[in-house]
């Protein structure tokens, strides 16, 4: 049972990253979620210190607001002070995540949140922390009920605002242009990234947290060559590394989050050598195979072009 | 009543005031002033930097407006969202994104249909109708990243289309076009002047100016003419635009004069 339950916890935490990171990586902002990440860190923490809870809605939407400010920093910074966003970017979040270490530092003794836990995670304590009823009863654990949730807000958010994230992300001028707010869209998707970073750096900390956000959105955008397949796609291929790398943990006796992180890079990797569309396996076939035709064709060529 | 009906007709599809648009307190745009009637063919010509592409920017509220206001149909541009179309630049987008060509026109029904509600038949029939006008409809599952040039220049004409606009801004459309598509274009957007549409068109050849456009707008940070283009696009107007920048001034006064357009492959572009 306790296999189950941190199998379904690392697959909705896989699942909700992998859909926002389809979104991150197609608006070039791969680095902004990874800077997100890093960046709630002080979120949780005061918001940890504010409500005295880990579940509670404050620590979720401390963070959220964190996020989107991070966001905004980063964009402060490129655009008044003219710094390249990638230099923003690096200044922005690990400010923050500073802020964020002293204060757990700081509060060591207050604040039940160690930094090798905000960092790594630690998915195999999931079916520890379970939910208790007033019955008595035990209903499952917590995480995977707060991640489920988040799941299926995030999910709706794509559902419902399909159109929107979608042309945004493509086109923002032509966005602005017929009354579709960009920045609004911007900040909600960064909210929403923000929000899973929280619920999720519990079971696979602040650094592996990334790699689900790319890996298997970048997986698929080599997979396929529509939108929606991509986001289905990614979401698959997250659910594979859990629990691929779930049992890859078991089998080594290693971290859980690091070897979903490693398989999903080797899915990745996969992706990459034989995709249909832009694997390289794929890619070289083609090529000889036209060579291989050029070389029959060549001996009868009289093109005087050819002995260029 | 006769005279309000008049009155409404008559509206100018577009008005700016005053217009000035800076960046870091440069200017780049300089008190611009001007109206456009509507069921215009409009070109805005200038060298490169003029700030033809900001202007229709600024118009569109993409840009901060450093003093000025702008009114499209006689009410400012966020009552009037929905009549407005704009087609970017070819290039401010990247053609490799997981997406169709259907897809992509299917974008500009967005607009129309508001939150929550998703495209029915009949915006895909729209869509679909769009791209027969522009000679897209055998590409439209095509993937966008297998698009010539022309072919993404016309699904980005197509969605403007299927916008349903009064009102069109097109940057540079012609540009990486090959003459062919350039002349299908042209007669596209004819036909939607015709319909009481008003087209404006950031444009770049000059050969072609008096043969395309009913109307132009000559720029050069400040606006240095605008108005029909029989009377207007003159050589002391270009001179004034373009300065001592363009050898082919004299050429083009006097092709205007002799009013015969030779074919675009004789132009020395």
């Amino acid at each position: 049972m306790n296999d189950l339950y941190i199998i379904i916890t690392a697959s909705l935490v896989a699942t909700t990253c992998a859909l926002l990171g389809c979104f991150l990586i197609l608006r070039k902002m791969a680095m902004v979620g990874d800077a997100i990440s890093h960046a709630v860190l002080p979120g949780i923490v005061i918001a940890f210190l504010v409500s005295g809870s880990r579940d509670s809605v404050t620590m979720l939407l401390g963070a959220g607001l964190i996020g989107v400010l991070t966001t905004f920093l980063i964009e402060f910074f490129h655009k008044k002070a003219r710094l390249q966003t990638d230099a923003s970017i690096g200044v922005t979040f690990t400010w923050l995540f500073a802020v964020g270490v002293v204060l757990i530092s700081l509060f060591a003794g207050k604040v039940d949140l160690d930094q090798d836990c905000v960092l790594y995670g630690e998915i195999a304590y999931v079916p520890l922390d379970v939910i208790i009823t007033d019955a008595g009863s035990n209903i499952g654990p917590r995480a995977i009920y707060i991640m489920g949730t988040i799941f299926i807000v995030i999910v709706a958010f794509i559902v419902l605002f399909f159109k929107e994230l979608f042309l945004t992300t493509f086109d923002p001028a032509y966005a602005s242009a017929i009354g579709i707010s960009t920045a609004l869209w911007h900040y909600l998707l960064m909210g929403a990234v923000s929000a899973t970073t929280v619920a999720s750096f519990e079971s696979v900390g602040a650094i592996l947290v990334v790699a689900l956000l790319i890996a298997p959105a970048a997986t698929a955008y080599l997979i396929t060559d529509n939108f929606k397949w991509m986001l289905i796609i990614a979401s698959i291929v997250g659910i594979l590394a859990s629990v691929t790398g779930y049992y890859l943990a078991v089998w080594v006796d290693g971290s859980i989050a690091g070897a979903i992180a490693a398989l999903s890079g080797v899915l990745f990797i996969l992706a990459l050598m034989f995709s249909p569309t832009h694997g390289l396996l794929f890619k070289k076939l083609k090529a000889s195979h036209s060579t291989a035709e050029n070389s029959i064709t060549q001996p009868f060529s009289v093109d005087p072009a050819d002995s260029r | 009543m006769i005279m309000e009906d008049k009155s409404i007709t008559m509206q100018p599809a577009l008005e700016i005031h005053d217009l000035t648009v800076a960046f870091d307190r440069k200017p780049v745009l300089w008190d611009i002033d001007l109206t456009l009637p509507q069921g215009k063919l409009v070109g805005i010509i200038g060298p490169n930097g003029a700030g033809k592409s900001t202007l229709i920017k600024a118009v569109m509220g993409l840009l901060p407006l450093s003093s000025g206001y702008v009114k499209l149909f006689d009410q400012p541009i966020d009552e009037v969202r929905k009549r407005i179309s704009y087609v970017p630049q070819r290039e401010s987008v990247d053609w490799d994104f997981p997406a169709s060509v259907l897809d992509i026109v299917m974008m500009g029904r967005y607009g129309k249909l508001g939150l929550f509600k998703s495209p029915r038949k009949a915006d895909r029939d729209v869509a679909f109708d769009c791209l027969k006008k522009v000679g897209m409809e055998s590409f439209a599952n095509r993937q966008i990243s297998q698009l010539s040039g022309g072919q993404q220049q016309r699904t980005f004409l197509a969605r403007a289309l299927a916008q349903q606009a009064d009102i069109y801004f097109m940057d540079e459309p012609f540009a990486g076009v090959d003459a062919a598509t350039e002349k299908a274009i042209i007669n596209l957007l004819r036909t939607m002047t015709e319909a009481r549409k008003t087209v404006v068109v950031v444009h770049h050849d000059l050969q072609s100016v008096p043969q395309y456009f009913d109307w132009v707008i000559m720029l050069n940070t400040r606006l240095v003419a605008v108005g029909p283009t029989e009377s207007t696009f003159n050589q002391h107007n270009l001179q004034e635009t373009y300065g001592g920048k363009l050898t082919l001034l004299a050429d083009v006064a006097d092709l205007i004069r002799r009013e015969s357009y030779p074919s675009r492959e004789g132009s020395n572009r």
